[in-house]
């Protein structure tokens, strides 16, 4: 009877998101409301959750609870710790979910609310979750290993060798993006900027209290930092209303960007818990506040969404960034449907502290969910906002023009109607300058999420404080992936270098550290820089460059999980990782191929840099702006090797992986599984991890 | 009522024990608790303050947040 109700209650799960998602897919010349994404994003992440993540565990993986994880051989409570299962996946959560779901998909608006929601949920269910469960099991049974040794064990050497400098360089290009993203936020905004330099005398002060005074007390300190940000909040208007004040805290993108640099420097150079530590303590908890309340927000205030399903911006025209909706659709969303990057959090200290083998299934599986999620919610809260009002902030002026009158023309004309004054009123009510030509996605993202926040409480009188409070929220979050990257980039350096000199790999070596910090500061920099100066906006350029070197690196991923199935027998089962890396490989090829090769200036790199080097040649760049435009075609000429290099090595990678499973399907090579050896659990059935402290 | 009760007050511990790991608020208890385990030489032991710092600099020099 029990069997009946529950296959009774899944087929209703699955009728309801099937219908939700029919509802978004075909509502047409009607406003739409926000919460038919929220039930077929449920709906779907539920079905899949109990059918398909339990089929890859069941069947594929055979995960077995009898058999001791790493955190039981080795529990040193420190790397290696026993973890309950709903803390470890409040752990990986917060380590997985950075700014690319928040980012990615209001840029990916503009192709109108369906693609990019579509490909938020499969992405995830069928590809971004797969590849974060499996490489977590992989890491597992392999005593924690990373991607890029597990790559060289089970792969080849080379194809180590590989992985490690694709990490590296997708963290080079991930900083600079990110820091664009900050700068877009900051530029010509007292209240953001003053808000944002307030956090760092703050997590200095943690530092010093977490360090002397109360040494690891962490919540209470955090509380704490809190309390005091959200008072840097509200004190940002005092500044931006002050006109000196103000006048000190407005800033151009380039003295942002300098700010920055200098910023990312001291994090890595300095003692960890001086700076970085802290930040991330704040980060960590304003992240987890500002997620659940826009998802009660949403579900709350179920705001209509006016943004149509597709735009005409699909073939490749559109003003946020240039590509046409296949590939750029999946590479913009980036990390919400599926992310490389995860994949060194799911070899790095999750499976260091995991209990259970089936726990792999409720974290890996499951943190990935939730964080598509946030990129579903995200892409609500860009959607929910005037369509005219979302492509005046996201475009750049060299397309829709510098004034508000002008913005408002060009996008009226392409069927978003748009009053100048709205944008002015806008800027007026969020207590910015102003709103136009703030691509990023950070500051419309800001906008949708602060209309939704103040229609809960406040009204538009503490619109100002919910724009800032959400400003705040994604740049202080970029802003922790930005020194926490900087120091590991710092170490892959050090480590680098330490293979032509061995002093400069000590970790301690004060020159070493300068240097290297300086090194990886200057290489992700520099990137920032070219974005900041672009006339196109930077985003255009850089975002996809970013999406492209993520999703080579979930590529990576998926090609060191297929071999790792086809080593364990699972030949049969190999579709489910080798179908997501064929999509992978196929998109990402394509987009790093038109984005070297096409023939419009907007979209390909080489085309850009030849329009301008003729440009130059016929005597049309005034004598003032040679040298920023010989530095364009500079750029946009490296943005191009940067493409082509890191599709190369993902080629010859997957030559490798290819070359090797040809052995192993014909049997000239015997399958050479580097698993660690079996050891029973001494672990009782119903040990759910070590309490230790308040009871 | 008295069950009721005691099931939210078991339940908010549970609620308050998870927070408290999740920050690593209760990161040096458990590291005591696994030295008391496994060895008896308490001389090793670090102090709250060098483990807080030992802690710190091993988690950051990994990727441990992503994008």
């Amino acid at each position: 009877m029990n069997k009946v109700l529950s296959k009774l209650v899944w087929f209703a799960v699955a009728l309801l998101g099937a219908g939700a998602l029919g509802k978004i897919a075909l509502q047409r010349g009607e406003s739409l409301n926000a919460i038919w994404f929220v039930l077929a994003a449920v709906c779907c992440y539920l079905v899949a959750y109990r059918l398909y993540s339990a089929f890859i565990a069941a069947k594929i993986l055979t995960l077995d609870d009898k058999r001791a994880t790493p955190a039981e051989l080795h529990d040193d409570g420190r790397d290696f710790v026993p973890t309950n299962k709903w803390v470890l996946f409040g752990h990986h959560f917060a380590a997985i979910a950075g700014p690319g779901p928040l980012v990615g998909p209001t840029l990916a608006a503009q192709f109108g609310y369906l693609p990019g929601t579509l490909w938020l949920i499969a992405g995830a269910v069928l590809a971004g979750c797969v590849q974060d469960f499996v490489i977590l099991f992989c890491s597992i049974r392999r005593d924690g290993k990373s991607l890029g040794e597990m790559a060289r064990e089970e792969v080849s050497k080379r194809g180590g060798f590989i992985a490690q400098l694709a990490v590296l360089a997708i963290l080079v290009i991930l900083l600079a993006v990110v820091a664009l993203v900050v700068v877009n936020a900051l530029k010509s905004s007292p209240w953001a900027t003053f808000t944002l330099a307030m956090t760092i005398p703050i997590a200095m002060l943690l530092g010093v209290y977490l360090r002397f005074l109360r040494p690891g007390r962490v919540l209470e300190a955090s509380l704490i930092g809190v309390a005091l940000v959200l008072f840097a909040v509200v004190a940002g208007q005092w500044v931006a209303d002050s006109p000196s004040w103000s006048h000190a805290f407005t800033l151009s993108g380039i003295a942002i960007t300098a700010a920055i640099i200098l910023y990312a420097f001291a994090a890595s150079a300095l003692p960890v818990w001086l700076l970085l530590a802290p930040r991330d303590y704040l980060s960590a908890f304003i992240k987890a506040g500002a997620i659940f309340s826009l998802a009660a927000g949403i579900l709350f205030v179920r705001p209509s969404v006016q943004m149509p399903a597709l735009t005409r911006f699909i073939d490749g025209s559109g003003p946020v960034f240039a590509g046409k909706i296949f590939p750029f659709c999946f590479i913009t969303i980036a990390c919400g449907a599926i992310s490389g990057f995860h994949s060194l959090i799911s070899s790095g200290t999750t499976p260091k502290m995991i209990l259970r083998e089936t726990h792999a299934r409720f974290i890996g599986y499951g943190a990935m969910l939730l964080e598509s999620f946030v990129g579903v919610m995200a892409m609500v809260a860009a959607c929910a906002m005037q369509p005219g009002v979302y492509f005046a902030i996201n475009s750049p002026a060299g397309i829709v023009g510098a004034t508000p009158e002008a913005a408002a023309a060009t996008i009226s004309n392409w069927g978003f109607p748009l009053a100048g004054q709205t944008m002015t009123d806008l800027a007026h009510k969020v207590g910015e300058l102003t709103l136009l030509s703030r691509a990023g996605g950070a500051p419309s993202l800001a906008v949708g999420m602060a209309q939704i926040f103040s229609s809960t409480i406040g009204g538009e009188r503490l619109l100002s404080i919910w724009y800032h409070f959400a400003i705040m929220f994604e740049a202080l979050f970029i802003l922790t992936v930005l020194d926490a990257g900087t120091r590991v980039g710092r170490f892959m350096v050090q480590e680098l270098g330490g293979r032509v000199w061995k002093p400069f790999a000590r970790t301690g070596w004060t020159p070493g550290i300068l240097l290297s910090s300086g090194i990886i500061v200057a290489l992700w920099g520099y990137f920032l820089y070219q974005g900041v100066v672009d006339p196109l906006g930077g985003i255009n350029s850089l975002w996809p460059l970013f999406g492209i070197s993520n999703q080579l690196l979930a590529a990576v991923a998926l090609v060191v999980a297929t071999t790792v199935l086809l080593k364990m027998g699972r030949t049969r089962w190999i579709w489910v990782t080798l179908a997501p890396m064929a999509w992978l490989v196929i998109v990402t090829m394509t987009a790093s191929y038109q984005k070297i090769f096409d023939p419009n200036p907007r979209m390909g790199f080489l085309a850009y840099a030849n329009t301008l080097a003729a440009q130059v040649a016929a005597g049309k760049i005034p004598a003032a702006k040679l040298a920023d435009t010989q530095r364009l075609i500079f750029n946009q000429r490296l943005d191009a090797v940067v493409t082509a290099v890191l599709a190369a090595m993902v080629l010859v990678l997957i030559v490798e992986a290819l070359v090797q499973w040809y052995a192993l399907l014909s049997r000239r090579r015997e399958p050479v599984l580097h698993e660690s050896p079996y050891v029973m659990t001494q672990w009782a059935p119903d040990f759910a991890g070590a309490a230790h402290g308040d009871d | 009522m008295r069950a009721g009760l005691h099931t939210g007050k078991r339940l908010l511990r549970s609620i308050w024990r998870g927070v408290r790991e999740w920050c690593g608020d209760a990161a040096y208890e458990r590291y005591l608790g696994s030295r008391a385990q496994r060895t008896a030489t308490p001389q090793c032991t670090l102090s709250a303050e060098q483990f807080y710092v030992e802690q710190l600099n091993r988690r950051y020099s990994h990727p441990n947040r992503c994008c």
